[in-house]
């Protein structure tokens, strides 16, 4: 199978198809995580557009000790500010929460922080966050003529449920000890659906075929961590005799493992889409998320699990303990892999990768 | 600038506060022996609501920084650190954390109830998730989202954080057999009003030259506002804080001789390294303003008791919007007569450090307040140097000197 070239163009550089959504006079929304409906944006004729980590160094506006991720996210919108014609940033965990406190002092175009409730489980927080999505359509509505209502909202649901079955599909064919695509081109198909227009990614992925291949005797590892955008990581893990089965990444399978079911109006189904779906490490309860690796090992036959933690990422450095505790008393060995930046110490984490793969005997 | 250290001193009303601290643990224990429930709470949890149910509450945070200020921190940070708790997160979860692990041995008696709403950080989940898998002791997680202009504390913001709490009410009564009455309530809501109430017209005081009141009272006077608000108590601690403080001013006595600086301090304090606060007033220079001092009081209304809880969730300090915030700061340096302002940069309290670049380049460049930032952390000794900080301290009041 070959990755059509607009995807692994735009994984290499996304920020590239930020000039040409200008030159073709697309207005686009940038957004920081998968909480952030994409659907309410597509539906006002407008384009998002995740901010990943890619191009740019931290901040000198955040002090060293707070995320280097979302820091480096700070960086990138004040960089790339002009391509944009407006900002969504959810509120998932403190750095992020506070990225928009600076926003706000630094940048003009409209910002808007949508507050995705830490409770996920209690029913008067779907409520709310229903109520919040509706807050949201009317910034859109208000700040970019954006034509927002039942009709638009369902197409988008259906491109946008279209474009998560194709990708869950794609996910599936590794199931079960099956080796039939692998993980870089995977994860380049989910970066290019956050980044690309939805249709044409769709049209795109409809057209692949997959091998038959096996594994050839990698080892098959599951994982764990928030967002991942440098594939050179991925690439290290597939380089050191690893294969990665599968993740719980917010830009791997969170993204795209849960539909909206179209049998309530549109903001109430998103609600529930987005609000209920496999938790973020920030979110809760933090039982569904331990459910969900413990599906997602046992469903891939992964034999190990990867945590990649950010330096200074709370919720995950959290998480890990929870996850080797829960992990060990099923026998499947884990490790944490730390980093500041993945580009200059790749090295230190291939090696890291290496030696965990030789403990398992892979 | 003198070479001479200024006289300094501290309340007669402060040094009570140990015996407060003391009985309140001592009680809890007494509490866990009658059968009766006990809630561990992160702050800005709705204390008053839960002494009205009988419901007994514990701060695991207040537990660290009592421990950082004693000493007696390290073993537990160690302990969550074994455990594998990162040493980059929040020092009072660590403290908790490894109080958790290492069999509950100590002040705090083991929770019947974990309650936390998310507020002033995130955080809040996640060590209440762990304390959760640790313990297997129920679960309350409570959401007070960020408060993004005023008509959030009237809207359906306000009405989410009020049926939370009616939520609470009923998740209690269930799991401990208790019947909620509002009457007691509506007293417990009183008795903290009127805590808050006189706790921040002692604030003000201190807007008198000299300063009546500084940090080390302020960090220390604020305890019975963190889990005794609605306690008889709590509002006679505040009553003759009150009358100290107000004599003071009357006889135009501060707490140091010779005022030269008048400080702003934002953050935590530093709970293992409060002589810190000694070593800025020997050098003439008090903190008159802090606003994790202020956060503490929030006036309640007894006519609508949740729904001025709900507020008082919702209104804490780090949970309003930037702007509200820089604008709270901006009345307090004007009111307050500050000279300069001393910025913490706490490692471990990314909620509130993280803006606070942004937040020291507009107190600068527009409103020309000059301003010290150093980088520890509240309650883990091992991320503090004295030595450099003491120095950077030396040449900021040096050039305030020259100005």
């Amino acid at each position: 199978m070959t990755i059509p070239s607009d995807i692994s163009d735009v994984c290499e550089n996304p920020a590239a198809i930020l000039s040409q959504y200008r030159d073709s006079g697309v207005k686009v929304i940038g957004y920081t995580c998968s909480y952030v409906p994409e659907e309410l944006i597509i539906s006002g004729s407008l384009q998002p557009y995740r901010i990943s980590n890619i191009g740019a160094d931290v901040s000198a506006l955040t002090p060293s000790f707070v995320c280097p991720f979302a820091s480096t996210v700070l960086e990138n919108i004040l960089r790339l500010e002009d391509f944009f014609s407006g900002f969504v940033v959810a509120h998932t965990c403190d750095p992020m929460w506070r990225l928009y406190d600076i926003l706000k002092k630094r940048i003009s175009k409209p910002l808007f922080l949508l507050r995705v409730p830490h409770n996920t489980d209690n029913e008067l927080s779907l409520d709310f966050f229903k109520a919040e999505l509706t807050r949201f359509k009317e910034f859109l509505e208000k700040n970019f003529e954006a034509n927002i209502n039942e009709t638009t909202l369902s197409n988008s649901v259906e491109l946008c449920n279209e474009n998560r079955n194709l990708l869950k599909r794609i996910y599936m064919l590794n199931s079960g000890g099956k080796y039939r695509i692998n993980a870089f081109d995977r994860f380049q198909l989910v970066l290019a659906s956050m980044w690309m227009p939805k249709q044409k990614c769709n049209e795109q992925m409809n057209a692949l075929s997959f091998n038959n291949g096996e594994t050839d005797g990698k080892l098959r590892l599951h994982v764990n961590g928030t967002a991942i955008y440098d594939l050179n990581l991925i690439k290290a893990m597939e380089e050191s005799g690893g294969f990665v089965a599968s993740d719980d990444l917010c830009t791997g399978s969170r993204y795209f493992w849960n539909n909206v079911e179209r049998s309530q109006e549109s903001i109430s189904a998103l609600a529930s889409r987005y609000l209920i779906r496999t938790p973020c490490p920030s979110h809760g309860p933090l039982e569904k998320r331990l459910e969900y690796i413990d599906f997602m090992v046992r469903e891939f036959k992964a034999r190990g699990v990867i945590t990649f933690a950010e330096r200074f990422c709370d919720p995950i450095l959290y998480d890990s303990v929870h996850i080797k505790s829960m992990l060990a008393k099923s026998g499947v060995p884990t490790v944490v892999i730390d980093y500041e930046n993945s580009a200059q110490e790749i090295g230190r984490i291939k090696t890291r990768v290496e030696a965990f793969i030789e403990s398992l005997g892979g | 600038m003198s070479l001479q250290k200024e006289r300094s001193s501290v309340l007669q009303t402060t040094r009570k506060i140990n015996e407060l601290i003391m009985g309140h643990f001592s009680r809890a224990w007494d509490v866990k022996t009658q059968s009766k429930p006990i809630a561990w709470i992160t702050v800005f949890t709705p204390v008053e609501l839960l002494y009205a149910l009988d419901v007994y509450p514990i701060s695991p945070e207040h537990f660290g920084a009592m421990c950082s200020a004693r000493g007696l921190v390290l073993d537990y940070l160690e302990q969550a650190e074994m455990g594998g708790y990162s040493e980059n997160l929040c020092s009072y979860s660590r403290c908790g954390l490894g109080y958790t692990i290492s069999g509950m041995n100590g002040l705090m008696p083991p929770p019947d109830i974990l309650i936390t709403f998310r507020n002033s950080c995130d955080v809040y989940v996640k060590w209440w998730q762990s304390l959760h898998a640790h313990l297997g002791t129920p679960l309350f997680l409570g959401e007070a989202p960020y408060v993004l202009t005023g008509a959030d504390l009237g809207n359906y913001v306000l009405d989410y954080v009020v049926k939370q709490l009616e939520q609470l009410i009923k998740v209690i009564e269930e799991k401990f057999g208790l019947k909620f009455d509002m009457e007691k309530l509506v007293q417990t809501v009183k008795l903290s009003d009127k805590s808050s109430d006189l706790w921040l017209e002692t604030l003000k005081l201190r807007r008198s030259k000299p300063c009546p009141l500084g940090g080390r009272d302020s960090a220390s006077d604020i305890f019975p506002l963190v889990v005794m608000q609605g306690t008889d108590e709590s509002v006679k601690f505040y009553e003759a804080l009150f009358k100290e403080v107000k004599e003071k001013v009357d006889k135009k006595e501060g707490v140091i001789e010779n005022e030269r600086f008048r400080l702003l301090f934002d953050g935590i304090w530093l709970w293992h390294a409060l002589d810190l606060i000694k070593y800025f007033e020997d050098k003439g220079a008090v903190f008159v303003y802090e606003p994790y001092s202020e956060a503490w009081a929030y006036r309640l209304d007894a006519s609508k008791p949740l729904e001025s809880i709900a507020r008082k969730i919702l209104a804490m300090g780090l949970n309003l919007d930037i702007d509200l915030r820089i604008e709270s700061f901006l009345d307090s340096i004007k009111e307050f007569q500050v000279d300069a302002a001393v910025l913490f940069s706490n490692r471990s309290c990314k909620s509130w450090s993280a803006p606070q670049l942004v937040t020291a380049d507009i107190l600068s460049k527009e409103f020309n307040i000059p301003y010290l930032l150093f980088e520890a952390d509240m309650a883990d000794p091992r991320q503090y140097s004295e030595a450099q900080i003491k120095n950077r301290i030396d040449a900021f009041l040096e050039v305030l000197g020259e100005a």
